[in-house]
């Protein structure tokens, strides 16, 4: 039977409304789905809400997504009149079943400009969005506008304007610190559950370093925290890439923070409330945590390695690891070679910035020698790590060892094949690369190019 | 594109004068008909539109922002995406009508409205920035000959800090490498003439980890499943890698192969990507759409063809009939059709940037 218009336009409506009324009577709605069922049945709602399920029947997709699509556009072109709890509805329909939409995120954000939508509420469409279309980018992109247009909101001077406008509801009542921080957890929480939807989830990963480097960053807690509660998740996704991209992530910065605050820490001179700082066992400190994270992810990366063999995610994450080790640890611990403290190069290698100095230090990586049987030039570091940590560092003979016993233990061919590649990009990359003769040439080509 | 001959009964006037009438009673046969001639005539139209080079380039006319560049469709925002695919289409074409609907003036202004001081480019005005919109405002901008010696201020810094340890591109400094962008970083710099900053080395061992040693075809990145368009995306980054060394005067360069298991890809694309009923995909059970259509055609030909006019070596896998004319590596169209594009828009002189600079634009 063929539907006349306006059949269609009532139902339609009618389906708005049901998902309107279902986000009132249940405000703890988590997941939206669509429900296979081709069957037309226009005398019953489309509309299934369970638990904290949102369901769609599938057959009032293609009455319903046409129609508020053209709805909308129509006023975009500003043929029709839309009334602003009109438009909230529409494009909450539009977008839980098509969100790389952008004109409709961008109607939201006109809303969420004029007040008619405070930051959470969208947030929270965009968070069910995902948990249909996880990897949705547009809905990734807008999320993070929201949560700029939050951080302006929450900030000194968009806390005065607020004070000088009404008071519109509880969101805006809570401390602007408080909130930001609410809102740092919901994204991390918004990250995992959209990691755990699809595999290696490029753009909710991508998100997650966005989310450190724009709301929280230099937070070491965070950085910590992070470090901690992914590692059950990664341990449960082997292969998933992306997640062991963000560990890396997180060790390099975690790096570069300590190291910075252990520079801090040296100059006293340098901190803005001039206080003194703690006296010469302090200078360690960061020796200490860094090497202890690296050496934490190493023993994680070996666990998994052995347990799960074949999983090429894993040597890739150990590559990575170790290089990072490798690199921190020539930098770090052979230090300046003169009475200088030890950090200077770390920032410079660390941050990525251009280095002016790279030949000098070239010079002085010749000199100064980490063995301990060679009677070099000992520098104060170096005496300080003959004497230092108690854990073993992986180096390029514990590498070589961990494959062999790998190679010896296992039975499966892919195993193999990832152990005998990675002990020879050991040999190819790392023991090329000599510390005491050249930087990698990665490096030398960023600082030294014209 | 000429109109196909003779020509079709769809292409004349008097065509649509066979529609059914009504005489205002309709019947259920009345209505039924109604809608199947409704979805016959626009399968005619698209047909057209399809073929008739006056009727594409009136579309992508329509497509143009008054305030320049391209969106998806009329009336839609500039967008560096559609930008970069209206102004391949219309080098495709290559006829004077084609390159005339391009308001070089715009696009200019348009690019300068995307670009942000730290040299990356935002996808739209508004919009986020990644590394694809530096290739698609450098491939545009060079074809139509409007590059300013500004433009790409500080870009090839930008683009070269994308490059990770693991030697491929993230979409922006910071992320995991991945075949597409890494793909557009690559290009982007092979036209700026800045490839030789990168680390060619690293980005090599990358992106030959990435072919399949079953399948033959290409991942986007490590531990993922294979794909019919990184055909393109990766495979294509071993010419650009080829030539780069060669500049650098690699001896031990192949003269013969790009460093990638050419028949292994062709297997893949030619057995595994085809749609029986025609188009191309990602990988078996996945329905073809033209985006797949386009990439792993376009991988095809990678594998295909090694080297320049100078020297050439073709492999084609299976039947003489499955060689597909060579592709250019960074543009990704045909070799003439680049040359003849750079041809015209060199007789041209640069044009002056207009619009305001990308400090006074308002990004919020």
């Amino acid at each position: 039977m063929a539907e006349s218009e306006e059949e269609v336009d009532v139902l339609v409506q009618r389906v708005v409304k049901d998902i309107n009324n279902a986000f009132k009577r249940n405000p703890n709605i988590d997941e939206i789905g669509l429900i296979p069922c081709p069957e037309v049945r226009y005398n019953r709602s489309p509309i299934v809400l369970v638990e904290n399920k949102l369901g769609v029947e599938s057959w009032c997709v293609k009455f319903l997504l046409p129609y508020v699509h053209n709805r909308l556009l129509l006023y975009r072109q500003r043929k029709q009149w839309l009334d602003r709890e009109a438009l909230v509805d529409i494009t909450c329909t539009l977008l839980l079943l098509n969100p790389d939409f952008t004109t409709a995120w961008n109607v939201r954000k006109e809303l969420l400009q004029c007040g008619v939508l405070n930051p959470e509420k969208d947030l929270y469409l965009v968070k069910l969005a995902l948990s249909k279309h996880p990897k949705s980018p547009e809905t990734w992109i807008h999320r993070r506008w929201v949560l700029q247009w939050l951080q302006k909101e929450c900030s000194p001077s968009g806390q005065e304007l607020k004070d000088q406008a009404e008071p519109r509801g509880d969101a805006v009542g809570r401390r602007p610190c408080e909130r930001l921080q609410r809102a740092l957890q919901e994204e991390m929480r918004v990250c995992a559950d959209a990691a755990g939807r699809y595999p290696s989830n490029y753009n909710a990963w991508s998100h997650r370093i966005w989310v450190l480097q724009n709301m929280a960053k230099g937070n070491l807690k965070v950085l910590h925290d992070e470090l901690s509660s992914t590692r059950l998740w990664v341990s449960m996704h082997l292969s998933d890439h992306s997640g062991f991209h963000y560990r890396q992530h997180l060790l390099k910065a975690l790096a570069r923070e300590l190291s910075q605050v252990g520079e801090t820490e040296l100059h006293p001179s340098k901190q803005p409330n001039g206080e003194s700082t703690a006296g010469a066992s302090d200078d360690n400190h960061h020796n200490d945590v860094i090497p202890q994270l690296f050496h934490e992810e190493m023993e994680l990366c070996t666990d998994l390695i052995e347990s799960f063999p074949g999983h090429e995610t894993l040597w890739c994450h150990r590559r990575h690891v170790f290089y990072l080790w490798h690199q921190w640890r020539r930098e770090h611990l052979q230090g300046a070679g003169s009475q200088s403290p030890p950090l200077t190069h770390t920032d410079v290698l660390l941050s990525e910035e251009p280095c002016d100095d790279s030949s000098t230090s070239q010079t002085m990586d010749v000199d100064c020698v980490l063995d301990g049987s060679k009677h070099g030039s000992y520098t104060q570091d170096t005496k300080r790590l003959k004497r230092g940590p108690l854990l073993p560092h992986p180096a390029l003979p514990s590498e070589h060892t961990f494959v062999s016993r790998i190679l010896t233990d296992c039975r499966s061919t892919e195993q193999n094949r990832f152990a005998i590649a990675y002990r020879k990009w050991l040999d190819s990359v790392i023991g090329f690369h000599d510390p005491y003769m050249q930087r990698p040439r990665h490096i030398t080509l960023i600082f030294l190019a014209p | 594109m000429e109109e196909a001959s003779p020509p079709l009964r769809c292409f004349s006037e008097s065509h649509s004068s066979e529609l059914f009438s009504d005489d205002g009673v309709q019947t259920v046969t009345s209505r039924e008909q109604r809608k199947v001639e409704r979805s016959i005539q626009e399968v005619y139209s698209v047909y057209q539109q399809i073929h008739t080079s006056p009727h594409v380039c009136q579309f992508l006319a329509r497509c143009q922002s008054p305030t320049g560049g391209f969106g998806g469709g009329p009336c839609q925002h500039a967008h560096l995406a559609p930008t970069y695919a209206a102004v391949n289409a219309l080098c495709i074409l290559g006829t004077e009508e084609a390159y005339e609907v391009i308001s070089r003036e715009k696009l200019l202004d348009f690019l300068y409205s995307v670009k942000q001081p730290d040299g990356s480019f935002v996808m739209h005005v508004g919009g986020e920035v990644d590394v694809r919109s530096a290739y698609c405002a450098a491939s545009v901008a060079s074809l139509t000959n409007i590059i300013t010696p500004t433009l790409f201020d500080g870009t090839h810094n930008w683009i070269l800090s994308c490059q990770n340890w693991e030697g491929g591109l993230g979409g922006v400094p910071g992320l995991e490498a991945h075949g597409g962008y890494t793909f557009c970083g690559t290009a982007a710099l092979v036209i700026l003439g800045k490839e030789h900053m990168l680390d060619l080395k690293t980005l090599l061992r990358w992106v030959t980890s990435r072919q399949m040693r079953f399948e033959g075809g290409f991942q986007g990145r490590c531990n993922k499943l294979v794909d019919g368009c990184y055909s393109f995306w990766q495979a294509g980054l071993l010419p650009l890698l080829h030539r780069a060394f060669f500049k650098e005067g690699d001896s031990t360069l192949s003269v013969s192969s790009w460093m990638f298991e050419r028949k292994a890809l062709q297997e893949y694309i030619l057995l595994c990507c085809q749609n029986p009923g025609g188009g191309l995909l990602d990988k078996p059970g996945k329905s073809r759409d033209f985006y797949h259509t386009c990439y792993c055609l376009s991988g095809l030909s990678i594998a295909q063809h090694f080297g320049n006019k100078d020297l050439h070596n073709e492999l084609i896998l299976g039947r003489d009939e499955n060689r597909l004319v060579p592709t250019h590596p960074v543009y990704n169209i045909c070799p003439e059709k680049v040359a003849q594009a750079i041809e015209h828009f060199h007789r041209l002189p640069v044009p002056v940037q207009t619009g305001p600079t990308p400090s006074a634009m308002d990004q919020s």
